[in-house]
């Protein structure tokens, strides 16, 4: 069996957006639509206070809201654990935006230009029609994986087969790959640190792990 | 220049250098002829410090490329009254036109003489971004060499946004234009107000965060307010703004006196540095009288000798009685017999003994406590006697570092805070060893490319310095630019940086008035910038653009319109980053953090095809020369290196002829040939196709090189510290040759130079210099204003880039002036109300960011905004400190810098949006 999470080093993480960007060149989001970025978190009160990064997104959960909420089955998860939409089948009733505890997904009706009415050249080449109306998410850059599945590239290794946040994390903070192969980078971290998931009470089952301290 | 990708479009290798912390490699995603994303270049992963990763401001480069508010022809102003409230009414014109009007201009100042009237060049130009222009600008550097003498003294940031004073002292003491921690081997780092994770660039973030996690380094940040940096520390000290002086001081003084002396490294400060010199009563060293030599006391022999003595152990504290020769300033010299003599060492514990950290506390708001455990800290983690094999030479070892940031390290205080900081590495024998705190680059010295080969011998034992001269026959009593760099400041030296490094400040309040015996204050015939905004960029903004107004005839190289641009004659609209051709020296070590293996060269090309008419600005420095008369010298600068790479060597010669027009693939392929027989004496030659397949070609960066100490141990050479014998000199003769030319409104400036920096309450300082020069009283402004780098948009000219400025938004304090909430429940803001801050010079509004991390006493905003023109950052609506800041005489440190900070109030004038 295959697994694929994210494991994130809320050590190393720097919130520099860098990988918010990655994501929106790579899938070609519109304005507003970030399906990876970086929360910027402050806690305690002055003198005593803390400030944590917090890269966030779609959490590919074992157990996905969004999916059991999907009046059209347009939100599936596939057996290597990512959660993916068919635009074809979605109706845009965004009942899955409101079930997902995440606050991933986005849904524009319209295309908004990143300058007011006309499209740039890039924009124009990357406009996708059917993400007009319909649910969009992380897809954990599903199109690279099943690239490199198809060409001998691992996961999580390979760049061309990794997810682009990963790709382009300037803090090594992001680890993508098989958290059921023992061998993989994201396993070794997993095992060696102590780490927790997002709303881990509601028994979604996150495919988000964040690491904050060594075991002892 | 292509490689296959997963989707089976092209993608082509290339660099961002839009900030100092670059260059990034990095592919471009091209389909079908349009670049659509940009990635890492893995390639590099090997050879890049940070494995080939790229900034989140070069995702930027897409938009930057496309965005439909660029400057797409060449312009001209068509109406001649120049104002913030006069439509320029530009009109697109061809680039012949513009070419020709503006070669006229050039010909005619040849024909009439390059200085004016009062010594000053006719031609100015302008740069920004730490001097990365020079990567985008083509072969310009070449027209500017070709040109003679351009006057470079308009500032564009420098001195206010820079790390100023250890530009300076950094380079004087060890060749360090930039310092930072060794961070991969460091273990505990005090940072005071050093923003690394915001603009220490990839290789930076990269180095920090594995220290973090892999070697368990502790950082302790000092600063204000909690910044990106404060965030991924191990603690956060909310210092008051402009004290780290004091803190430092009381850091130190804990090391003196409340620790047993073999906790420092006597070794290291008895034989590398001047702590054994003997100080002479009138504050200069003892000397041999034939040799001149500083003499110590030797313990074996219980006399004075000379430093070098061979088989000695110099006292490292004490009080003797000496003969011996004391050399005053302009070479006076008066003989000592039998007098008592201190050793600098001992100076240093007389200077230091009241700095107590009870009395820093009272200063500074950082509990003595919190002071004792983080100098004792220190101590614990110094490691003193160990030592670590590079490339097979045992060095010591010192994984402790002290870094700091541009506000801690500019203006008043900066000269204390860069010597105390080097002093404290001094201490445990921790400077430029590995672990330690070390430098970067060099700018100031000579060669630029070589920290240990600019460590050339000089006087007393120590590295010589390229001091402007202040004796008598030499002071350079008629400025050479506007800015007086060599006439004001003997630290800022003379090299292709020293006019930017001059107090940049002068050069524009000097457009408002003159100062008193100097040459009358004139502006230049022809002023051209690039790549810098200082309307928006420097302090008092609106008195910056008062004077640029009023320049006959300025070119501006534009990519929008901009607030700077809105006062120009032309606009020359040049290729962006990924439409111009380039060839760019990579590795070695550089600027903020970056530590290679390899060095070598990396191109940049054209991924996509030039919008509209712009022009390819090797193209238009070419054109330039051919129509200024000065095609000839150009080419041979070109041949010498002016951009970037001699074109003949010991083993090739792919030089240009002189009397012929290239074209720009013909400049860069002759650059790429002879970049390849550089890197392998001859043995390669690739043209420039190869260099667009290939991207970047490097060769081995020996790791010795890192580090200082090394070449130091080889010549014999020690650093210099603690006394500054040598400032003490060259100030008080700076001082006699001002005097004796009736200038006094530098005299201020003039007490910066002591032996050991002399303690004033900066913050006091400030507040009185600011309110004493605008008027109104102290508890009208009971708050301080600061900046923070902002990574997404620092140096990068990217305002005007929509999806910059969404990414932005997600680190708070992008859209607003940061507050704490306590201090803000009294004067009833609540969040997101609209706000008046205002400075004894004038006020500004925006809406208010609540956040814990911020004294009660300090206001934050975040980076430089306050546009007025530039397309889509002009609807930000995001207040700037810098309109608020006053250039000031008495805010001007003795290097020309002063701090970004000021005190304000803050009232609410209006509710949340």
């Amino acid at each position: 069996m295959t697994r694929y999470a994210m494991v994130v080093d809320l050590r190393r993480c720097v919130g520099c957006q860098t990988c918010t960007a990655a994501c929106k060149h790579t899938n070609a989001t519109p304005p507003g639509v970030q399906w990876r970025w970086v929360l910027d978190v402050e806690a305690g009160e002055f003198p005593d206070v803390t400030r944590t990064f917090v890269p966030v997104g779609c959490q590919h959960c074992d157990e996905p809201p969004c999916e059991t909420v999907c009046p059209t089955t347009a939100t599936k998860k596939r057996a290597d654990g990512l959660v993916t939409i068919d635009y074809d089948l979605c109706i845009g009733c965004a009942y899955c935006s409101v079930a997902c505890p995440y606050n991933a997904r986005y849904k524009v009706t319209r295309d908004t230009p990143a300058y007011g009415e006309g499209r740039m050249p890039n924009e124009v080449k990357r406009a996708d029609p059917a993400r007009i109306g319909v649910a969009t998410k992380c897809t954990f850059c599903s199109d690279r994986i099943d690239y490199g599945h198809a060409h001998g590239l691992v996961p999580g290794v390979d760049p061309d087969a990794t997810p682009a946040c990963a790709n382009a994390c300037i803090a090594s903070a992001l680890t993508f790959g098989d958290i059921e192969d023992p061998d993989s980078k994201a396993s070794r971290l997993l095992r060696e640190n102590e780490h927790f998931r997002m709303h881990e009470e509601l028994g979604t089952g996150p495919g988000f792990f964040y690491l904050w301290e060594k075991k002892q | 220049m292509t490689v296959s990708s997963p989707q089976g479009t092209t993608k082509v290798a290339t660099y961002c250098y839009q900030c100092v912390a670059g260059p990034d490699l990095l592919k471009v995603k091209v389909e079908d002829g349009v670049a659509t994303a940009v990635e890492p270049n893995f390639d590099a992963e090997d050879v890049h410090p940070a494995a080939g990763r790229v900034c989140v401001k070069a995702f930027g480069l897409v938009q930057k490329t496309y965005n439909p508010n660029r400057v797409l022809q060449p312009m001209k102003r068509t109406n001649p009254k120049k104002g913030r409230h006069e439509d320029p009414h530009f009109v697109p014109i061809s680039w012949d036109e513009a070419l020709d009007t503006i070669g006229a201009k050039l010909r005619g100042i040849r024909e009439t003489g390059l200085l004016d009237a009062s010594g000053y060049p006719r031609v100015a130009a302008s740069f920004g971004g730490g001097g990365t222009p020079t990567a985008y600008m083509g072969t310009f550097p070449a027209l500017l060499a070709a040109w003679g003498p351009v006057d470079m003294s308009f500032g564009s940031g420098q001195g206010v946004k820079c790390y100023h004073s250890e530009h300076l002292y950094g380079e004087l003491w060890h060749r360090a234009f930039i310092v930072c921690p060794d961070t991969p081997r460091s273990k505990y780092i005090l940072s005071f107000g050093s923003n690394i994770e915001a603009s220490g660039g990839v290789c930076g973030i990269w180095r920090h965060a594995a220290a973090r996690v892999e070697q368990g380094v502790k950082r302790v940040q000092f600063e204000p307010h909690l910044s990106v940096t404060g965030g991924c520390s191990a603690e956060w000290v909310p210092i008051k703004p402009k004290t780290d002086a004091a803190c430092m001081h009381a850091l130190i003084h804990v090391m003196l006196f409340e620790n047993a002396r073999s906790r420092l490294d006597i070794d290291f400060l008895k034989h590398r540095t001047a702590s054994p010199y003997l100080v002479a009563p009138n504050g200069f060293y003892l000397r041999d009288p034939d040799t001149r030599k500083p003499l110590v006391w030797d313990l074996k022999t219980g006399r004075a000798v000379a430093f070098d003595t061979p088989d000695i152990d110099p006292a490292l504290d004490g009080d003797f009685i000496a003969s011996g020769l004391e050399v005053l300033p302009d070479a006076e010299l008066v003989t000592h017999e039998g007098v008592a003599v201190r050793s600098a060492f001992g100076k240093l514990l007389d200077h230091e003994r009241g700095f107590t950290p009870e009395w820093a506390q009272g200063i500074c708001d950082v509990p003595a406590a919190t002071i004792r455990r983080v100098a004792n800290e220190y101590l614990d983690h110094a490691e003193i006697g160990a030592t670590i094999e590079i490339e097979g030479r045992a060095l010591p070892y010192r994984p402790v570092a002290v870094t700091l940031g541009k506000t801690v390290n500019n203006g008043w205080g900066g000269y204390d805070c860069c010597w105390a900081r080097t002093l404290m590495a001094c201490l445990v024998g921790a400077l430029d060893v590995p672990g330690g705190t070390i430098g970067t680059a060099v700018r100031l010295n000579r060669p630029a490319n070589d920290r240990q080969s600019s460590a050339k011998p000089g006087v007393d034992g120590f590295m010589d310095y390229p001091f402007n001269p202040t004796d008598k026959e030499n002071w350079i009593s008629r400025p050479q630019i506007r800015n007086a760099n060599r006439t004001l400041v003997p630290l800022v030296a003379n090299s292709a940086w020293s006019a930017a490094l001059g107090p940049t400040h002068l050069a524009w309040m000097q457009q408002r008035h003159g100062f008193e015996s100097f040459p009358e204050p004139t502006q230049p015939d022809v002023w051209f910038f690039y790549r810098t905004n200082p309307v928006i960029s420097f302090w008092d903004t609106p008195q910056v653009a008062e004077a640029v107004a009023k320049f006959p005839f300025v070119v501006a190289f534009s990519y929008t319109r901009d607030e700077t641009n809105h006062f120009a004659d032309i606009l020359l609209p040049d290729c962006t980053d990924l439409e111009g051709l380039q060839m760019l020296r990579i590795g070695g070590t550089k600027y903020v953090e970056q530590f290679w293996d390899h060095q070598g060269f990396a191109l940049r090309q054209p991924a996509v095809p030039p919008q509209g008419d712009t022009r390819d600005f090797t193209w238009i420095s070419t054109e330039l020369a051919r129509r200024s008369g000065i095609l000839d010298i150009y080419n041979k600068a070109i041949n010498r290196g002016a951009a970037g790479v001699p074109l003949k060597g010991p083993n090739y010669d792919f030089s240009l002829q002189p009397d012929r027009a290239y074209g720009v693939e013909e400049i860069w392929d002759a650059s790429c040939r002879a970049a390849s027989a550089e890197l392998t004496e001859g043995a390669e030659d690739h043209g420039l196709e190869w260099w667009k397949e290939h991207g970047f070609r490097t060769i081995e960066y020996p790791r010795l090189q890192w580090y200082l100490y090394p070449h130091l141990v080889d010549q014999g050479l020690r650093f210099e510290m603690p006394y500054q014998e040598r400032i003490y000199r060259i100030g008080e003769e700076l001082g006699r040759r001002l005097h004796e030319s009736g200038i006094d409104w530098w005299d201020r400036q003039l007490t910066e130079y002591r032996p050991l920096p002399e303690f004033h309450d900066f913050s006091h300082l400030i507040k009185h210099a600011v309110i004493s020069n605008l008027g109104g009283r102290d508890e009208d402004f009971p708050f301080w204003l600061l900046t923070a780098r902002s990574m997404q948009y620092s140096w990068g000219g990217n305002v005007s880039l929509q999806m910059v400025r969404e990414v932005a938004a997600n680190v708070k304090g992008h859209r607003g002036v940061i507050m704490n909430p306590t201090a803000a429940r009294k004067l009833g803001i609540e969040d997101g109300d609209l706000v008046e801050v205002r400075s004894p010079l004038r006020e500004t509004r925006g809406r208010v960011v609540l956040r814990q991390g911020i004294r009660p006493d300090t206001l934050l905003m975040v980076g430089q905004f306050d546009h007025w023109i530039t397309p889509y950052a002009k609807d930000f609506d995001v207040p700037s400190m810098n309109a608020l800041v006053p250039m000031l005489m008495d805010l001007t440190d003795a290097t020309g810098s002063a701090a970004d900070i000021v005190p304000v109030s803050i009232k609410r004038i209006g509710g949340t949006q």
